[in-house]
């Protein structure tokens, strides 16, 4: 049976894990950020079926990263809840 | 250089650009944080944030496929202005961006991530007891002292290629001595480092990406050897760190101490490395990428 100290800093481990993961989503978001201006400066005004199905890509990229950094914060809300009733 | 050419040059760039390995290493930092609040959940009713955790995983895999389809489609254009497209640029370079010591959260070409608001890091050293405990059943190993961990404690990269080596070399001693001499938070790390790399090396020695089928031939591969330096080490967790590499469905069971994903991860990199001949150094991301294997493993 573990301990409380043990099971605190077992959640902290795991927090730093997501604080990371969510370091590595916000530097994503603005990489793609960075490609849909230069994909789009570059393509402007194309109307292949390619170019289309790209910037749609990219955007449902970052819209999934916005969707998955949302569920991060609200795991970590919920560990830390955890580990104050404890 | 023409227009088209000049074109064809900036989007290939951007594609290559995209941040594939930033969103690799979310996810396995995530599922590294799954697997450890799983654990602790096993003494709990309370969720933990282990289904929100599920979802960003989830989110940040689509995501994921999200840029390879825009990296086809990207290809796909090219193509019909009549440019080599990348399609045969080979496997991923990203296997190795989660072991890159100067930028921990990226691959190598790209922006180093700014910290989140509120970010405060958390106090992983109060689990060294209980990494130092597991540890000692998994290798047979005795734990270190507590100042000959605070002197050595390398990072979990450097860690990685010491097993490795200790692997290559067969010097179950020294594995144990070098995993007892780290605290729990880089040892732990191991399993968010390590899945990218296990892919990729497992692929390389089967001669093709790992499927589902080639679970058993895997593990004929590597087990003998995994068990001789990790006594302590379940068949189960193998059986489930090859399922992921595979990409097969693994055996719904009471999730594994977090400690023996990490360890037994790191020992199956070794093991796959010392199958391939190479050095593990090889892990260093600024290291050349490897020749293939011309040899893949039968069945």
């Amino acid at each position: 049976m573990a301990s409380v100290a043990e099971l605190r800093a077992a959640v902290d481990a795991a927090l730093q894990q997501v604080t990371e993961g969510q370091a590595a989503i916000q530097a994503a978001r603005e990489k793609l950020g960075e490609a849909q201006q230069s994909l789009a400066a570059a393509l402007d005004g194309s109307a292949n079926e390619s170019v289309t199905a790209a910037h749609a890509s990219l955007s449902h990229a970052d819209q999934q990263l916005e969707e998955g950094l949302g569920a991060t914060m609200m795991a970590i809300e919920q560990a830390q809840t955890y580990t104050a009733t404890l | 250089m023409s227009i088209v050419q000049e074109l064809g040059a900036q989007l290939r760039s951007t594609s290559d650009e995209l941040p594939t390995g930033l969103v690799t290493t979310a996810m396995e930092r995530l599922r590294a944080a799954t697997e450890l609040l799983n654990w602790v959940r096993q003494e709990s009713v309370d969720p933990i944030g282990v289904p929100m955790l599920g979802n960003a995983t989830e989110h940040a895999e689509r995501a994921a496929a999200a840029l390879r389809v825009a990296q086809d489609a990207i290809a796909a254009y090219l193509g019909t202005l009549g440019l080599t497209a990348d399609a045969d640029r080979g496997p991923s370079r990203d296997w190795r961006a989660a072991l890159d010591e100067h930028k921990p959260a990226q691959s190598s070409d790209e922006v180093a991530p700014p910290p989140p608001p509120g970010a405060d890091r958390p106090r992983p050293e109060q689990l060294a007891p209980w990494w130092q405990q597991r540890v000692s059943e998994l290798t047979g190993e005795p734990p270190a002292r507590p100042e000959e961990v605070a002197a050595r404690n390398p990072s979990t990269a450097e860690l990685l290629r010491r097993v490795a080596a200790d692997v290559r070399s067969g010097d179950r001693a020294r594995l144990g001595q070098d995993l007892h001499h780290v605290d729990a938070a880089t040892g732990l790390g191991l399993s968010a480092v390590t899945p990218s790399v296990l892919h990729r090396l497992a692929g390389d020695l089967l001669g093709h990406e790992p499927r589902p089928d080639d679970v058993a031939r895997l593990r004929t591969a590597v087990s003998g050897r995994v068990r001789s330096l990790l006594p302590g080490t379940s068949p189960a967790t193998l059986d489930t760190l090859l399922s992921r590499i595979c990409r097969a469905p693994a055996r719904a069971e009471q999730p594994a101490h977090p400690a023996d994903n990490a360890v037994t991860s790191s020992v199956l990199t070794g093991v796959l490395l010392a199958r391939l001949g190479r050095d593990p150094a090889t892990l260093d991301p600024s290291a050349p990428e490897p020749l293939p294997h011309h040899r893949p493993i039968s069945d």
